[in-house]
């Protein structure tokens, strides 16, 4: 079936409202996507129809609760193309999935160890490692990366026989810049390293094979994808989750348990501590359905004309200081010299209109730029070319009320 | 007090968020601005997203405030807050809603809990002068 955008807004009952006596223009995608109408009906039909604990009762609630459980974690190990539904682990998002694997990978390194990350990576790909480095007198360190994201040759000699961990994310959350996760990750691999791979600002835009990508971890949320909030999955090879120690202990991950010793399930339960958000992981599923049903590169095509164009446009216009880089992702982050992001934002959202201002979670790369922060418009499938005009229009607006002094 | 009626007029006058926005940026310039020697980290109001300074000191029995901010929209809603609490004394200050009287001047949005303004952190630095 052939795209199209009005037919596709249609499902998303959010985006028809009137903010401050304007249509809603929903920009801040990167931060969280709006979710379709049949991933909402999911979630409800979980609870009107299915709602037991799962994999316990003996008891016909329990078998359907369960089966939909699983039959969603077999979804999103489709989706991402993964050899094993065993692979899938349910989090709460990207944030616990790093966690998770650093926690895990905590007893295999030792000091003067390497764990190496990018100059692009979000606070969630950074701090855990971080964190992890101190605990264990390893060495964090970071691959330069520039706004372009294109691999240069001296970046090679960051990868040492003591590297132990690499991880980067596959396209930028603050300046959507395309990662060399390429070369990166051969060059990771020839050194033994664990590699992880954010997958968090990708899954929307770019369909995601592993398989293909051959990383130790791939991470994402639900909710930047069209899911919801709280759920989240971690990828893992077989040896890679194996390695991991597991960082939640409790009901759920266990086979047998004496005053003095436990032995862990296998996986993915191993893994996977408590009852589970069951009506997240049945709402990824049906987000999952929702994306594998659109024709993923006219989606991909369109969010990218939309982005196209606002950044041909703010190019143009002059005044503005542009941070993403010419082949960027589905986002435009820029910021006006002299006038402050809360002020653009504070006129834009009154016209309605939502975007992103501030570091993005990004401290350490607005300090490579040279600023305090960014503003962030961020496409997805459902904008409009309406939409787009409507945000350039409002924000040179913005420029002319506040640029005089 | 007229001059905090004046405000009060202008600012209720607003039929929409963007018409208050266009308020607050114009009585921004009626905010007199800082100098450097003033700007600095102790007179910080932190938990803002736009740096925002305030001063105050106590002339015989009532209050005294100056303040400023690197944001048009925070100096605006500054000079708004000001003018109520300006010249009162600290019992005054203490037992009046300010959050009230900004509601009445339009500006609840402003007072959202969010990281991304601060007026509530400005409130408690002016009640705890």
């Amino acid at each position: 079936m052939a795209f199209d955008p009005s037919l596709l807004r249609s499902q998303f009952p959010i985006l028809s409202q009137q903010v401050n006596s304007h249509p809603l223009t929903y920009l801040d995608n990167a931060a969280t996507t709006q979710k379709p109408a049949c991933v909402l009906k999911a979630v409800h039909d979980y609870y009107c129809t299915s709602n037991a604990n799962v994999h316990r009762g003996a008891h016909f609630l329990s078998d359907k609760a369960t089966n939909q459980f699983e039959q969603a974690r077999e979804v999103v190990q489709d989706f991402i193309n993964a050899p094993l539904k065993s692979h899938i682990i349910w989090t709460k998002g990207t944030t616990e999935s790093i966690n998770m694997v650093a926690y895990g990978l905590e007893h295999i390194l030792k000091q003067g160890d390497e764990i190496l990350i990018t100059s692009l990576e979000h606070h969630a790909n950074l701090v855990p490692w971080q964190q992890l480095a101190f605990r264990t007198g390893a060495r964090l360190r970071v691959l330069p990366l520039t706004s372009a994201g294109e691999w240069q040759e001296e970046f090679a000699s960051y990868f040492t026989n003591r590297t132990r961990i690499f991880a980067a994310t596959q396209v930028s959350n603050a300046i959507g810049t395309h990662t060399p996760l390429k070369e990166m990750l051969l060059r990771a691999k020839q050194q033994g390293a664990f590699t992880l791979v954010d997958g968090a600002q990708a899954v929307a835009h770019y369909p995601v094979d592993v398989e293909e990508l051959d990383c130790d971890f791939y991470v994402f949320s639900g909710h930047k994808m069209y899911g919801p909030t709280g759920i989240g999955a971690l990828y893992g090879k077989q040896h890679a989750l194996e390695v991991l120690i597991p960082y939640q202990t409790g009901g759920e991950m266990v086979l047998k348990v004496a005053y003095q010793a436990t032995e862990f399930n296998v996986l993915p339960y191993r893994l996977e501590a408590g009852t589970p958000n069951i009506e997240g992981a049945i709402g990824l599923a049906a987000a999952s359905e929702f994306l594998n049903k659109q024709d993923r590169n006219a989606l991909l095509e369109w969010e990218q004309k939309l982005a196209n164009h606002v950044y041909t446009r703010l190019k143009k216009a002059g005044g503005i200081e542009i941070y993403s880089p010419e082949k960027h992702t589905t986002l435009v982050s820029f910021s006006v010299p002299n006038i402050h992001l809360i002020d653009l934002n504070g006129y834009l959202d009154g016209q309605g209109i939502g975007i992103r201002s501030g570091s993005h979670c990004t401290h350490p790369l607005m300090e490579q730029l040279g600023v305090h922060g960014t503003l962030r418009a961020s496409f997805a499938c459902y904008n409009t070319l309406e939409e787009a005009d409507r945000f350039c229009d409002a924000l040179f607006d913005a420029m002319e009320l506040l640029g005089d002094e | 007090m007229s001059e905090y009626l004046d405000i009060k007029k202008q600012l209720q006058a607003c039929r929409s968020k963007e018409e208050t926005f266009k308020s607050l940026v114009m009585l921004s310039k009626q905010l007199p601005r800082l100098s450097d020697d003033e700007k600095v980290e102790e007179n910080k109001v932190k938990g803002c997203e736009s740096a925002v300074w305030l001063i105050s000191e106590e002339i015989n029995d009532s209050r005294h405030f100056k303040a400023d901010s690197d944001a048009k929209l925070m100096r605006g809603v500054l000079f708004a807050i000001l003018s109520i609490v300006e010249g009162k004394s600290v019992a005054d200050i203490q037992s009046m809603d300010i959050q009230a009287e900004l509601t009445d001047l339009n500006l609840s949005s402003y007072l959202t809990s969010s990281r991304s303004n601060g007026v509530l952190a400005i409130l408690e630095k002016i009640i705890a002068s």
